[in-house]
């Protein structure tokens, strides 16, 4: 062989790799259901009538909570007067109380903000300490857990494994809710991008920087397909559209979406706020094994 | 003197077995956590502070970097600032040990390299903020944060108090002017830059009371903007947490407005000890201490 040669089959081999990396699915469990469970509830404001709107939104998926933890991942990122920044307290608050009238052995509801390392002080300004103290539902600061490594269970990232609080590994029952807004680095943060929160900060910083060099969209494909969540409560009462997750301005969709697939909920979520979830990377790739995307797999319920 | 008792006497009786302190809800031993638990301990709890010195030297990886947590993966992170300050302040046998303050040294941010020096300066302006002037990540291959820069830059100082060779002074140099640089338009700092997609990002009061500690000693006009700052918004604060670290700011800088800090911590604090976790009891701990003129760990003598 020349060198002329050499080259040639270098290029050649190369070129084969590269295809077969491409090719190569970064996903090793088809975790789509058949059909995926959406219901999209009407309500104009946060008020404790959210009580009786979520349990009613909660019974018509018929779900099996009896005996287990639940763990209510809400989206609390920073407190800016006016912004409709964080998952409103009230929601949290009637998601707890109802999955407890299901029986739910125990609610706690968890979270680990990316920027904020005065926790305490963020559950205080957003009023999520006083929902929660007058519920006498416990919290725990997701930032500051005991962690297990954990293997991921896709490769999007490459980041191989990641340390997941104990609480989130040892709930049962695992419901993420997201504030519904736009986000300028990922189009849209919904249910999948708010398991970013489940990533403990004393492992991987405040914000956790790892992550955006890793991939934001291909983190979150990552952190889902390993620590997905049963079930999406999100909040669209009051959205954000714009310059999100922080300064976008407020938009009123005076919905409540319940899922029992995250897929399918960011894929709805995305539709309600007037996108095409095609064109959010991680959703689109969601949809290939996480969850349902496509309009005709969603049954909904209402 | 009461209130410090208690606080102490609480800390103390939260050590684990095993040595050291666990953060926030956890069981295990965080590094964060007991650095401060070690600096806000009394002389004569001695037991306790030698467990959690012993934890701090048997955590020290061979290059004298710290990972996070006790059984971490063996990557050093910026804990290391936090613990060479903890041992130095309780005059470990191994303050003088220098591989700390060389691992800290060799340890730079991603915006430090020339290839993404251009690409932030040229490609992608999202992120306003001036590469050249980098300081120190939370974990290796990220970019520069204000929390671990400031600890990295305490750390340094009291390590090298006099006869700095050139390459430790032009660290230092970079350092306070990254902190200078990504300072939030009205004074304050957030957790990395002051502006984002041309928006100005809220102040933090942990991170700016942390980015204050590092700025003494000169005449630093951020640190001056960021004091008014910080003077008025200790006012609206209900946190124990961020309400210390402003005293201890405060103590360092001489500020007159130190007492009236002092007396809003008393009234938050003095109701919640049984339900603050080990890092606010401490940070109140060192915060009462050091304004009754004791020593206070985060000083740089020069």
């Amino acid at each position: 062989m020349n060198r002329r040669d050499w080259l040639v089959a270098s290029a050649a081999v190369t070129g084969c790799a590269l295809a077969l990396g491409l090719q190569q699915r970064k996903y090793s469990r088809d975790l789509r259901p058949k059909r995926s469970r959406v219901a999209i509830l009407h309500t104009d404001q946060y008020s404790d009538k959210l009580d009786e709107l979520v349990y009613d939104g909660l019974r018509l998926f018929d779900l099996d909570v009896r005996g287990k933890s639940v763990l209510l991942k809400p989206n609390i990122v920073e407190y800016i007067h006016g912004k409709p920044v964080n998952t409103d307290t009230h929601l949290v608050g009637a998601a707890a109380e109802a999955f407890l009238r299901l029986d739910a052995a125990s609610v706690t509801v968890g979270e680990g903000p990316g920027h904020h390392r005065d926790t305490d002080l963020l559950l205080y300004e957003t009023g999520l300490a006083d929902q929660l103290s007058q519920r006498k539902i416990p919290f725990v600061d997701l930032n500051r857990d005991d962690l297990v490594k954990t293997k991921l269970k896709a490769n999007y990232s490459g980041l191989g494994h990641l340390w997941f609080p104990q609480t989130v590994l040892a709930s049962d029952f695992i419901v993420s809710m997201p504030k519904v807004k736009t986000h300028h680095w990922t189009g849209v943060t919904l249910s999948m991008k708010n398991m970013f929160g489940t990533v403990p900060g004393a492992r991987y910083g405040w914000p956790k920087n790892v992550l955006h060099w890793a991939g934001i969209h291909e983190s979150i494909l990552d952190i889902c397909a390993t620590v997905r969540p049963h079930f999406v409560i999100a909040d669209a009462i009051v959205a954000m559209e714009g310059d999100g997750p922080l300064n976008g301005t407020p938009r009123s969709l005076k919905k409540v979406l319940l899922a029992d697939d995250p897929a399918a909920a960011d894929a709805n979520l995305a539709r309600l706020m007037g996108l095409d979830p095609i064109h959010v990377a991680h959703i689109r790739e969601a949809g290939l094994f996480l969850g349902n995307i496509a309009v005709e797999r969603n049954l909904n319920l209402n | 003197m009461g209130l410090l008792n208690d606080l102490q006497a609480e800390i103390g009786r939260r050590k684990l077995s095993t040595g050291g302190w666990a953060g926030g809800n956890g069981r295990r031993a965080s590094i964060e956590t007991t650095c401060y638990a070690l600096m806000a301990l009394r002389d004569d709890q001695r037991p306790a502070r030698e467990e959690g010195v012993d934890l701090l030297l048997r955590t020290q990886h061979p290059d004298g970097s710290w990972p996070a947590f006790e059984g971490d993966d063996p990557e050093g992170c910026w804990t290391t600032s936090l613990a060479a300050i903890a041992l130095r302040f309780v005059h470990a046998p191994s303050t003088h040990d220098e591989r700390a303050p060389r691992w800290l040294l060799h340890s730079k941010a991603r915006e430090s390299h020339w290839f993404w020096k251009w690409k932030f300066r040229t490609a992608d302006r999202a992120v306003q903020f001036n590469p050249d002037k980098y300081g120190w990540p939370w974990f290796p291959g990220t970019v520069s944060w204000v929390i671990p820069t400031a600890f990295s830059l305490i750390a340094l100082k009291q390590s090298f108090p006099c006869c700095r060779t050139g390459k430790v002074s032009d660290r230092l140099q970079l350092g306070i002017e990254m902190l200078q640089d990504r300072v939030c338009p009205g004074g304050g700092w957030n957790a990395g830059n002051g502006i984002v997609l041309g928006s100005a990002l809220k102040p933090h009061i942990d991170t700016t009371a942390i980015a204050l500690l590092a700025l003494t000693g000169d005449a630093y006009a951020a640190a001056r903007q960021s004091l008014s700052w910080l003077r008025r918004a200790f006012l609206e604060c209900s946190s124990a947490y961020s309400l210390a670290w402003s005293a201890i700011a405060f103590v360092v800088h001489h500020d007159p407005d130190l007492d009236r800090c002092m007396a809003v911590l008393h009234r938050v604090l003095s109701s919640k000890i049984s339900v603050s976790n080990i890092e606010t009891l401490s940070l109140a701990a060192i915060a009462i201490h050091a304004a009754e003129g004791h020593a206070n760990p985060f000083r740089v003598v020069i």
